[in-house]
């Protein structure tokens, strides 16, 4: 697979799956209101 | 005088609310539709302008249409009713849309139903798009010929329709018990085919066509708006059902991070969807020693034709496999489908007082009777002409009339300060001026583009007639019903 691919690969994770578990941990922290 | 709907019902829980709106959003276009239009726009470089769309309109306008249910409390002809009187209609159009779209998605959850069952024997054997097109489908030669009920589908479609009355009648208590289930099942399914997937060979082929980058695409303006477009039609927005699903929340429930939770989660099962489409498609391809362009990777022939191919291909387990694909459409799918119909059941119980029960099975008998057409040997053309002009015309001006009646009629600031008294993230008047005037101006080109694209060159070269038949028809049906609804004195 070339780089330039891993590359948006690691982009998509980063943003996607980083952004859903930072807002699941405000969630989280903030407790079920 | 405004009668609000009785709002001793609320979610079991925030995250019932929340696995409900991500069930809603995730459907079948994220597995059919994200993974295409991402390799056909740029590949990996499309994430650029998709993850702009997501942030500048998708967020913005979920956060808007979760503001207006939490605030006002009601399903959407009641939230429009209290911005003014004669604003109704709007709410009754909102609600009306994805009830016909929900008339043909559920004939789609049929074909997954019966092709779950098929995947039993592997039953499209060595020619699956025979097997689809011809034996399953019984496709007629074009819209005009009708052609007689498929049976398996009927048989498939009324399994389906209950089981919507089932989770629908008794309230959002039970939606929350339901979603627990068919929101993280699919998803794991998702994870294990992608896993199963990507151990195949040609499987890293395949994912380099979708993620390999050309930026160059990024200069092109239509790959910008195929971003907007995608993330607009892919979560739930401007079908009221996020207004009504956020209208059953606790007074101080967040809107704002479970905005942000919602949208995050449909482009994260979109982004790893494509990794099991591509390494299916890239394992295929290197079998049959075709190219990938040459195989059908989007829609109806990427799920009913490419995958059951591969799945016979694969050297072990094949049946556990399609099974769990299927199963995995039909959950994704019947969260998207039963959420089409609680807005117009709703709007019903709530105008009329009708048992909620009651207006389930209405609607969902008339449902199941706007279906039928979908089930003939013509259904798959009905399916096509009905979908693109519903999608690309009646949710597009939905969006855009609920972005100016709240943004210039209602005082928008209103919804900003409640969704920041009652959330954990603060947005800013950013917020107004993405929905005032951002949000509008791209629906409009939108719109524009499609209404040019139309008028040019008949839809797939299908006669004018089945156009006005299965485009216009049903759009002007939707608008003159909204009107006689509004007008029919409320209980």
């Amino acid at each position: 697979m070339p780089i330039s691919a891993i590359i948006m690969l690691i982009f998509g994770c980063t943003v996607l799956y980083g952004g859903l578990a930072y807002f699941l941990y405000r969630a989280w922290k903030a407790s079920d209101r | 005088m405004v009668i609000i709907v009785d709002r001793q019902e609320h979610w079991n829980s925030r995250f019932a609310f929340i696995m409900a709106a991500i069930g809603s959003a995730v459907g079948l276009g994220n597995v059919w539709r994200f993974p295409f239009v991402c390799y056909k726009n740029g590949g990996g470089a499309f994430l650029i302008p998709y993850f702009v769309a997501l942030f500048t309109a998708g967020i913005p306008l979920m956060i808007l249409e979760f503001s207006i249910g939490h605030m006002l409390r009601g399903p959407p002809p009641e939230c429009f009713r209290k911005i003014g009187k004669k604003f109704e209609w709007i709410g009754w159009w909102t609600t009306l849309i994805p009830f016909v779209v929900a008339s043909y998605y559920v004939v789609v959850m049929a074909w997954c139903f019966s092709y779950m069952i098929y995947s039993l024997d592997l039953r499209w054997g060595t020619n699956a798009e025979g097997f689809f097109l011809n034996t399953f489908l019984g496709v007629t030669s074009g819209p005009a010929v009708i052609g007689g009920f498929r049976i398996p589908i009927l048989l498939s479609l009324i399994a389906i329709w209950i089981s919507i009355f089932i989770i629908l009648y008794k309230g959002v208590s039970r939606i929350g018990k339901v979603v627990a289930i068919t929101v993280p099942l699919p998803t794991i399914l998702l994870i294990i085919l992608t896993i199963r997937g990507l151990t195949l060979p040609g499987a890293l082929d395949g994912v380099s066509y979708y993620l390999t980058p050309d930026f160059s695409k990024l200069l092109h303006a239509d790959v910008w708006l195929a971003a907007y477009a995608q993330v607009f039609f892919s979560l739930s927005l401007a079908q009221g059902i996020l207004i009504t699903y956020a209208s059953f929340l606790k007074k101080k429930s967040d809107v704002t991070n479970n905005a942000f939770i919602t949208s995050l989660a449909d482009a994260g099962t979109s982004f790893l969807a494509g990794f099991t489409v591509f390494s299916v498609v890239g394992y295929l391809a290197l079998l049959k020693g075709v190219s990938i362009e040459s195989l059908g990777i989007a829609g109806p022939y990427l799920t009913f034709i490419t995958y059951p191919t591969a799945i016979s291909l694969l050297p072990f387990a094949a049946t556990i496999f399609g099974m769990m694909f299927y199963i995995a459409l039909l959950t994704f799918g019947i969260d998207s489908a039963f959420s089409m119909i609680e807005p117009i059941t709703m709007g019903l119980h709530a105008k009329w007082k009708i048992s909620k029960a009651k207006s389930t099975a209405i609607i969902c008998t008339l449902g199941f009777l706007a279906s039928l057409i979908f089930t003939t040997g013509s259904g798959l053309h009905w399916l096509d002409i009905v979908d693109h002009f519903i999608a690309n015309f009646g949710l597009v001006i939905v969006g855009l009339i609920e972005c100016i009646a709240f943004g210039y009629l209602f005082k928008l600031y209103r919804l900003r300060e409640h969704a920041n008294n009652v959330s954990d993230i603060k947005i800013g008047r950013w917020w107004d001026l993405l929905i005032k005037f951002v949000i509008p101006a791209i629906l409009i080109i939108l719109l524009s583009v499609s209404l040019i694209e139309n008028i040019t060159v008949p839809y797939m070269d299908y006669p004018y007639w089945t156009i006005i038949v299965g485009g216009a028809v049903p759009s002007l049906a939707i608008f003159i019903l909204s009107f006689v609804l509004m007008r029919m004195r409320r209980r």
